[in-house]
């Protein structure tokens, strides 16, 4: 018995010398298995923006874009994250939404701006799809319900035209799994801490919007879809650290003027 | 690794060919199972218990062949969802991962090659003891 317990130790231990050994060739290099995901990302991030682009009508106002521009300049240098890699684009639509795309898109629609009474709302809802950007969900996402090969095939063929399409769609009006909405959240509240934004915005927003009535509900897209509103209100109150320290981002007539561009666009 | 011994008696003709063809059967179902590990298995334990009757040398080669597949049976296992994993985006594609398809590979041909060689020894009524497993089965498997 003795005997072979000593030689099963012996396998195991040749296995794991050999994968050790193995381990040390840098595979990861020799395949470039990061460049081929980097470059699948990039493709799907530019044939998903193509789309929208396509049906969508792309806004490019000096009184909104530099507005959105300075409340993401903030956010991103408050917290250590390259805003030079983040593309975002205003979309006139009257749902109130926003979402992410692969190679870090980050599309706003003119009815979120709308429904945001300030700032601190709007940061909340930007920091909450510049989360889902940074802790990399929009690709789990799609291989999770697309499957690797598919989004490869789409990348490398050019085909797959109805995949975009309908792909496009999960993205910008479906929300990520529960444990993936909560971790944005919460690196969401950790964004607006840092850049000097208050959590709590972010908290009464989620709120004011789930009490709307229901017919208004179906322009609410970012929050119909989404988790129970309430209950994440409730842990983004609970997780906020007081005291802050804030500041504005905008002054308030260019807030002002932002809101009436996106009410009444030109 | 693997030797051949002196069997308690000499196996006859028909005895010799169904042994080898435990190992062979352990063979084919491990060609077939690849992709889904635990068919060699299920196929090797309907042999060895279609066989559990058999003479003593015919079932002694049954549990070898069956017993000398429970370690890929766990690492092939292993790989096979660490890959479903990735697929489905849960864990991302590593170093760690690529060394363990190799490592896994390697034990794979080992044990396809000591197959081979048994199956082929076993038909002539050579006895094969494999390191570990014969010693498994010697334990197990009473006259």
């Amino acid at each position: 018995m003795k005997k072979i317990i000593l030689q099963f130790s012996a396998i195991i231990v040749v296995f794991l010398s050999i994968w050790f050994i193995i381990n040390q060739i840098q595979w990861m290099t020799l395949f470039k298995v990061n460049e081929v995901s980097r470059t699948t990302e990039r493709k799907l991030g530019d044939m998903y923006w193509d789309m929208i682009e396509k049906s969508e009508k792309v806004i490019k106002d000096k009184d909104v874009n530099p507005p959105i521009d300075t409340i993401l300049t903030r956010i991103c240098n408050s917290n250590h994250i390259k805003k030079q890699d983040i593309k975002i684009h205003i979309v006139e639509n009257a749902e109130v939404n926003a979402f992410a795309l692969p190679n870090k898109h980050l599309v706003i629609y003119t009815g979120l701006i709308k429904s945001s009474e300030n700032e601190s709302e709007l940061s909340g809802v930007i920091c909450h799809e510049l989360a889902h950007i940074e802790l990399k969900h929009v690709m789990k996402k799609l291989i999770k319900e697309v499957g690797l090969s598919v989004l490869i095939s789409m990348t490398t063929n050019n085909t797959g035209g109805e995949t975009i399409r309908q792909t496009t769609k999960m993205l910008s009006s479906s929300a990520y799994d529960r444990k993936l909405e909560k971790e944005a959240d919460l690196k969401a509240i950790e964004y607006l801490t840092k850049s000097g934004i208050n959590p709590l915005g972010f908290a009464d927003f989620l709120n004011r919007l789930a009490g709307k009535e229901p017919d208004a509900q179906k322009y609410l897209t970012w929050i119909s879809t989404h988790p129970d509103s309430k209950e994440r209100a409730d842990y983004i109150k609970q997780s906020t650290k007081s005291p802050l320290t804030l500041k504005l981002i905008l002054t308030p007539a260019s807030w002002t003027k932002l809101k009436e561009k996106a009410e009444k666009p030109d | 690794m693997i030797y051949l011994k002196k069997f308690s008696y000499k196996p006859g003709e028909h005895e010799a060919e169904k042994a080898s063809n435990s190992y062979l059967m352990s063979l084919i179902a491990f060609i077939a199972g690849l992709p889904l590990p635990i068919i060699n298995l299920i196929a090797t334990v309907v042999f060895f218990f279609g066989n559990r009757k058999g003479t003593f040398f015919v079932r002694w080669h049954c549990l070898q062949a069956l017993l000398s597949q429970f370690t890929v049976l766990v690492m092939n296992s292993c790989g096979f969802w660490w890959t479903i994993h990735i697929i489905m985006g849960s864990v991302k594609i590593s170093n760690h991962y690529i060394s363990y398809i190799f490592t896994i590979l390697i034990f794979n041909l080992v044990e396809f090659a000591a197959t081979i060689y048994t199956a082929i020894q076993t038909r002539k009524g050579l006895h094969v003891v494999w390191w570990f497993y014969g010693n498994v089965t010697n334990l197990i498997c009473k006259k």
